[in-house]
């Protein structure tokens, strides 16, 4: 009996010192950051060692991105090894999506945009039917361009908004984003025929917003605006047309 | 044939029921499960994660049960002196090799297709994105390690079961490299290094000719043709194998 009781005490002083120790390790500040500076293997490493686990690799690699990303942004905001790790995980796997899109604006927390549109240009490559790169494309050509001359800067973003446009799933917004920039950019014409084609394809919400726009652009004199208007005839279907001449000439005698 | 079925049925009834299986099953299992807390911290790919990670957890758990259980496959009888019992009867040591290699076939058959289950329902509920190819993948992991265990059994016939068991986990990893035999032979300049350097690409297996992972998780899109001509090389290496192993213990002194 006295043996049975020692033995559950020892038992029962041990469970208390493995829960105290844990309890007082629990109660330590949080390491610091570690430096920021680690060691990235090249992907072409990995790429040689096992093709065949190359996207398990990315992933791991991925999760290690993510947490030295948090980790950073948290204290001293330094991305030394945030490319390389960019790098790593795209090339080992270039149609994961979500690691181009977190990368592009992590890049930007380490001001890199060049590298944001690099690899946004290299995703782009690798999954061009998705909707969300040229959007992003644009997006940051128009953002992060710095003193670029802003008419051209705005034609481009327009040209990569336009792409966007035409791929399977997109926001009706994008195309009328690229009509706006086209206009920004000075290329009026192009403008008015994106409206048009918007106003052609685009929900109630869009075609209002093409007609103010349109309204805009287009010559005020009646003769000039009719002709500007046939001229449009083809980017919509017939029966839209008839609405649409009517809805750009309201007020007009 | 069918001293060959009731040996084979023997060595699954034995093998199934040991202890350290099951221990290795559930420890799968549980990384499987643990597969979603990485998943949670992945900023949205949960089904990515929880597909890449769980197969990586089957392949490293069934090529544990595949090397270990088929390295004292052979050896256990020996040291056990049950094989001579075995041989009193009118049973050859072909059919014994045959007979234990399927036994332990079908084992892993059912430790692979659980594992592989779990996981396509785990996907399927946790991340409602499961994917057939993830027990396409789980088919081919099955034969990766059939030829694992067929490799691992030969050279349990020849070396110690310790031997037998870290030779069995050197060819794995070998067969994952063995297109870096091939660059070498392309490489070697000396007609004899490339030579050489060819005949070892074609003794390792090729177990990564397919990319099926990176298919399972939307990366590559492999064909049903380069599968099914893998699947059937992996099959014809093991049967070259199994058959060597048989060939090699009928010589044996014990």
């Amino acid at each position: 009996m006295l043996k049975r009781s020692v033995s559950v005490l020892v038992a029962l002083a041990c469970v208390a010192g493995v829960v105290a120790y844990q309890a007082h390790a629990g109660t330590k500040p949080a390491p610091a950051a570690g430096d920021p500076n680690v060691f990235v293997p090249s992907p072409k490493f990995y790429t040689d060692l096992s093709p065949s686990s190359r996207t398990s690799i990315a992933d791991a690699y991925w999760l290690q991105m993510i947490q030295y990303y948090g980790e950073h942004w948290k204290t001293d905001h330094r991305f030394d090894a945030l490319p390389a790790m960019v790098d790593l995980v795209t090339t080992l796997s270039p149609r994961f999506k979500q690691a181009y899109f977190f990368s592009a604006f992590a890049l930007i927390d380490a001001h890199r945009p060049d590298l944001s549109y690099h690899y946004l240009l290299a995703g782009y490559k690798a999954n061009p039917t998705d909707w969300h790169f040229p959007f992003y494309l644009g997006f940051f050509a128009w953002t992060y361009a710095g003193n670029e001359d802003r008419h051209h800067v705005a034609i481009v973003a327009a040209d990569y908004y336009s792409q966007a446009a035409k791929l399977p799933g997109v926001l009706p917004s994008v195309a009328r984003l690229a009509a706006a920039l086209l206009a920004k950019g000075g290329e009026k014409q192009k403008a008015i025929e994106t409206w048009a084609a918007i106003y052609g394809q685009g929900d109630k919400y869009s075609q209002q917003k093409a007609i103010a726009a349109l309204d805009a652009l287009l010559p005020p004199g009646k003769h000039e605006r009719i002709s500007a208007v046939a001229a449009l005839r083809d980017l919509m279907p017939a029966s839209q047309y008839s609405r649409f001449v009517g809805a750009i000439f309201r007020g007009y005698q | 044939m069918r001293r060959v079925f009731a040996i084979a049925v023997n060595t699954f009834r034995e093998t199934i029921r040991d202890r350290v299986l099951g221990v290795i099953v559930l420890f799968a299992l549980g990384m499987i499960i643990a597969s979603l807390w990485l998943a949670s911290i992945s900023l949205n790919q949960q089904a990515r994660m929880m597909k890449d990670f769980g197969l990586v957890a089957v392949t490293f758990f069934g090529l544990v049960v595949a090397v270990f259980v088929a390295a004292s496959l052979v050896h256990k009888e020996v040291e056990k002196r049950t094989v001579f019992v075995l041989f009193s009867k009118p049973v050859g040591r072909t059919e014994f090799i045959w007979g234990k290699f399927l036994g332990l076939a079908a084992t892993m058959l059912v430790v692979l297709a659980g594992m592989g289950l779990f996981l396509f329902l785990l996907t399927l509920v946790v991340a409602k994105q499961a994917s057939g190819w993830l027990l396409v993948a789980t088919a081919l992991i099955y034969l990766q390690l059939l030829v694992v265990m067929a490799v691992t059994v030969f050279f349990s016939t020849v070396t110690s079961a310790i031997l037998a068991s870290v030779l069995g986990i050197s060819v794995f990893v070998a067969g994952q490299l063995s297109h870096n035999v091939l660059s070498l032979s392309r490489l070697g300049s000396g007609v004899a290094l490339k030579a050489a350097s060819w005949i070892v690409y074609v003794l390792i297996p090729n177990l990564s000719a397919v990319d099926i992972k990176p298919t399972v998780v939307g990366e590559a899109s492999a064909s049903w043709a380069s599968i099914a001509a893998w699947a059937g090389y992996l099959v014809a290496y093991i049967v070259v194998v199994v058959l060597a192993a048989s060939w090699v213990f009928r010589r044996k002194e014990f």
